[in-house]
């Protein structure tokens, strides 16, 4: 469904060029979910806005290709992205408390997402006899969606507004804005990172059962190893804007290959009751704008070897569905 | 509900009122030495007679807190003394050049908000490109030159050398329109006399852009920093993501945003654009209250000043009233 190759992002700086996102290889298949991990910074929001081509500017795609069911996005023209964008392919950002327009209603916000991509013209006949005819079947449809991402009372809150509702509400309004032309890919940046945990727990559900249903497939972008090994099938590990690991996520996370992966597994807390120490990755993500080393991830490494600060790095297949980039495999 | 919070707030500007007129009195009464006097000093002979007519006309002979007893009911039921000049009610005076008086400010706003906030939009879009510099340069022309300076530039150029539009007063001599509103614009439409809009309309342009540069200049720049603010919003981002046009996320989602701060300066503004009106007035002869006001100051008119004045400060509130209610209706977050 999926297949991005070779994807490059860059954002110009005074600092000099940032690559965001480094020659990112990902696919997918239709109804799959992937967890993208790193730590903060390095690149996931950025790679996920590039499928959508919403980078923000000055950041460009310089290179690549994201391939959706064989065509590639890169080269659509903006009126063709944006027939995708919201019926294809849909976002969900990071902190829903920001991504509601406080001004309108949020019911209306939903029904926006169907009238903008006519899901409701179809059925309702033409103007000027359909519209109001539309404008109920919309309602009722942005209604059915409440009720479906689990909006309680949705005909009293269809008119409430944004500052009306709780974190966790508003979350859930920005998934019914994302399902209302039912995708056929959800992108989820970091859906639960400004919420509480156990609402965090109840929006993952509500993302698994969109996904059983519907058959939406989802990249599930967080920086919390923990919340992908548990939600997804594949694990994509990103650091410093490239891919490092890519793999099933039991494997990855029984056995990672990648030191990167490895330091990520060991900075998890866990609830046990022996006192486990916990094992921070030493220093911090490299500057973007100056990356010294070859393998970015050099300077922190606990196996490096001579030959990483310049020995070319491919992501390499190891076998077993499973790729990495680093000198060791 | 929120009908009545509008209610309570219309309520809540009677004691603003009050002290506006109090403020006024002792304004009035703090002078130094006799009012009447002072305002008399310069003109000449005075009999010993008129002295006294207008110390009772001023309520002078009395004690201070009869006068402002006397002052107050006085203004509240709309009496604000006599004219010396004119021997007639400064209100009958003020409502005869009121109604040019606001033609004037509202074609000003309307001017304004024209052209100050898709400037402004623009700019903001178009950040740090031509559009954008050129846009932001005029507007500190429009903020930083004074009227009579804009006015006569405006007269030189569109009247003198294009002979497009005419420099003065509201109609070519000679025409006359019945008063319905008193806003010649508007009553030539609702009298169906298209030649009469037409003339009336070609006599506003000029004056309204004059006194509307300022504003429309402080609207495209408010306008601009609030869009170049909303832009960088998350739901801008969702806007765009949902699949919407350009259009549609920058009108519809970043500009109804945008306009929240920017209903402020219009509606301060508001107040401005009919109370500080006399240069533009004079300049272009224009018979409203700004231009009645600096011909009663050179006559030493008081009682008119003084009304003038006390519907200034009127305006003000009354704007600033209007400002607080627009904004809940932008801002759902806010109430009343
Ligand atoms: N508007 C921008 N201008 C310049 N550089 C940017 C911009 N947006 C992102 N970047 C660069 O791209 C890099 C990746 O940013 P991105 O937002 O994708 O990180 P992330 O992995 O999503 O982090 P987080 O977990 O904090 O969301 C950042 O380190 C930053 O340097
Ligand atoms: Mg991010």
């Amino acid at each position: 469904m999926l297949e991005i190759k070779g994807l490059r992002t860059v954002f110009p700086t005074s600092k000099g060029e940032v690559v965001a996102a480094k020659d990112v290889d990902l696919t997918m298949e239709p109804g799959q979910i992937i967890g993208l991990v790193g730590e903060s910074g390095c690149g996931k929001s950025v790679t996920m806005l590039s499928i959508l081509r919403l980078v923000p500017h000055p950041g460009r795609i310089v290179s690549g290709q994201v391939l959706f069911f064989g065509e590639d996005l890169v080269k659509k023209s903006p009126l063709e992205m944006r027939r995708i964008r919201g019926k294809e392919i849909a976002m969900i950002f990071q902190d829903p408390m920001t991504t509601l327009n406080p001004v309108f209603k949020v019911g209306e916000q939903i029904r926006e997402s169907l009238r903008i991509h006519g899901i409701m013209s179809e059925q309702a006949g033409s103007w000027p006899w359909g519209a109001r005819y539309r404008l109920q079947a919309e309602r009722d449809k942005v209604i059915q969606l409440m009720e479906e991402v689990g909006i309680p009372s949705p005909q009293a809150r269809y008119h409430e507004y944004p500052h009306q509702f709780s974190g966790g509400m508003q979350q859930r309004a920005l998934i019914a804005i994302a399902l209302a032309c039912e995708p056929r890919l959800l992108l989820a940046d970091e859906p639960t990172t400004a919420l509480d945990v156990t609402i965090q727990a109840q929006i993952l559900d509500l993302l698994r059962r969109i996904n059983e249903t519907h058959g939406t497939g989802i990249i599930l972008v967080t920086h919390d190893l923990g919340v992908a090994a548990e939600f997804c099938e594949e694990i994509v590990v990103m650091y410093a804007g490239q891919i490092v690991e890519r793999g099933p996520t039991d494997e990855v996370i029984q056995r990672p290959l990648h030191p990167y992966t490895r330091g990520l597994l060991r900075s998890i807390p866990r609830i046990t009751r022996e006192k486990r120490k916990l094992e921070p990755i030493p220093g911090v993500v490299p500057d973007l704008a100056n990356l010294k080393y070859n393998c970015a991830f050099y300077d922190r490494c606990d196996a490096a070897l001579p030959k990483c600060e310049h020995d070319e790095l491919e992501l390499r297949d190891v076998g077993g569905g499973r790729l990495v980039r680093c000198v060791l495999y | 509900m929120r009908g009545i919070k509008v209610l309570e707030r219309i309520l809540a500007t009677i004691p603003i009122m009050v002290g506006i007129a109090v403020i006024i009195f002792i304004f009035i009464r703090a002078v130094p030495g006799d009012p009447v006097d002072l305002m008399m000093g310069e003109g000449g002979y005075v009999s010993e007679e008129e002295m006294e007519a207008m110390r009772k006309a001023f309520n002078l002979d009395k004690p201070v807190h009869v006068q402002l007893y006397l002052f107050l009911t006085q203004t509240l039921r709309g009496d604000l003394g006599e004219s010396f000049l004119k021997q007639v009610p400064v209100t009958d005076l003020i409502l005869d050049t009121l109604p040019a008086t606001i033609e004037l400010a509202l074609g000003a706003l309307v001017f304004a908000v024209l052209v100050g906030v898709p400037v402004g939009v623009i700019s903001a879009v178009k950040q740090n490109s031509l559009v954008d510099r050129v846009s932001m340069a005029g507007s500190f022309v429009g903020i930083s030159f004074p009227h009579f300076w804009l006015g006569i530039i405006g007269i030189l150029i569109f009247s003198v050398t294009l002979q497009w539009l005419p420099t003065n007063g509201r109609l070519d001599s000679g025409l006359s329109i019945e008063h319905i509103t008193g806003l010649y614009v508007i009553d030539s439409l609702l009298l169906g006399d298209l030649e009469l809009f037409w003339n009336s309309f070609h006599h506003l342009i000029l004056p309204s852009a004059t006194l509307g540069a300022a504003v429309a200049a402080m609207i495209a720049r408010v306008m601009r920093s609030s869009m170049l603010e909303i832009l960088r919003q998350d739901y801008v981002m969702l806007a765009r993501a949902k699949g919407l046009s350009e259009y549609r996320v920058i009108v519809r989602h970043a500009l109804r945003n945008a306009l929240i701060p920017t209903v402020t300066v219009v509606g301060l503004q508001t107040g401005v654009l009919l109370g500080g009106n006399m240069v533009v007035e004079t300049v272009f002869g224009w018979p409203g209250v700004g231009r009645m006001v600096v011909q009663s100051i050179y006559a030493r008119d008081y009682p008119v000043v003084q009304g003038a004045v006390m519907l200034y400060a009127f305006t003000f509130v009354i704007a600033n009233l209007i400002v607080d209610i627009l904004y809940t209706y932008l801002n759902p977050k806010i109430e009343l």
